[in-house]
């Protein structure tokens, strides 16, 4: 008795390992696509609303789902309670939400760029970093996309296996 | 002889569960994983039956030998 409810432990615990890393293989396509539709938000307020930087990060904080509307509520944040520069702000606040994001380094290292870049220039050439950064985000998400479809299923069943093969082992 | 027929089974396991997972590893094409899995189960068995003969040998040694 006790060793079949060890090996449901086994085989629960294994399951859920796979099932929580090919999860973390579909969110990260999808926070990609969020974030790159923050970009594009970001840069319709810059370019056409002519809105200052904290009020646009706060009307994109409102707008997006989750992690991201963290981040931009966290730089609205800053932005207006204390008088540290742009920079600093970007990158502190993506420091605060980098883990609860499924992103990898890659993006981290586009999205510090873009933070060293933002606020310093007039808008046309805003608006040419902005682009340049979505077509950074486009390359990761295309790969994260190819890891996705690649590894999510083997993941998944990987995991079960595992734990089947543990339990015939111990058994 | 009960104790035999459960090994059996448990080496029939760990054969489906290997094949299993050198497919999938094999699909994604992680071939080397694969080979080493399956190896390492191939191992593993191997002990399992090395045990097994040698209980046999120690047999016959006492039976034709008339040790112990």
């Amino acid at each position: 008795m006790m060793k079949i409810i060890g090996a449901i432990f086994i085989i629960v615990a294994t399951t859920w390992t796979g099932f929580e890393a090919s999860r973390h293989l579909s969110e990260r396509p999808r926070q990609l696509r969020l974030l790159k539709s923050a970009l594009q938000s970001l840069e319709a307020e810059i370019m056409y609303g002519h809105t200052p930087l904290h009020e646009a990060a706060r009307r994109l904080s409102t707008q997006l789902a989750k992690p991201i509307s963290w981040f931009f509520e966290s730089f609205a944040k800053k932005l207006t309670e204390s008088d540290t520069t742009v920079k600093d702000a970007w990158e502190s606040s993506l420091k605060e939400i980098w883990k609860l994001t499924a992103f990898k380094q890659s993006e981290y290292e586009i999205m510090k760029q873009f933070g060293e870049t933002l606020g310093r220039h007039d808008r046309l050439s805003q608006q040419k970093h902005i682009l340049l950064t979505l077509s950074h985000l486009e390359r990761e998400e295309m790969e994260a996309r190819d890891r996705q479809s690649k590894y999510e299923k083997m993941v998944k069943s990987l995991g079960f296996l595992s734990g089947l093969l543990l339990i015939i082992l111990l058994l | 002889m009960g104790l035999e027929v459960d090994i059996i089974f448990k080496i029939a396991g760990v054969g489906i569960v290997v094949a299993f997972l050198h497919t999938i590893l094999d699909q994604v094409g992680k071939k080397e994983y694969a080979q080493w899995v399956t190896l390492f189960g191939f191992i593993y068995i191997l002990f399992m039956v090395a045990n097994i003969v040698d209980d046999l040998f120690q047999k016959i040694k006492s039976v034709f030998l008339f040790q112990g």
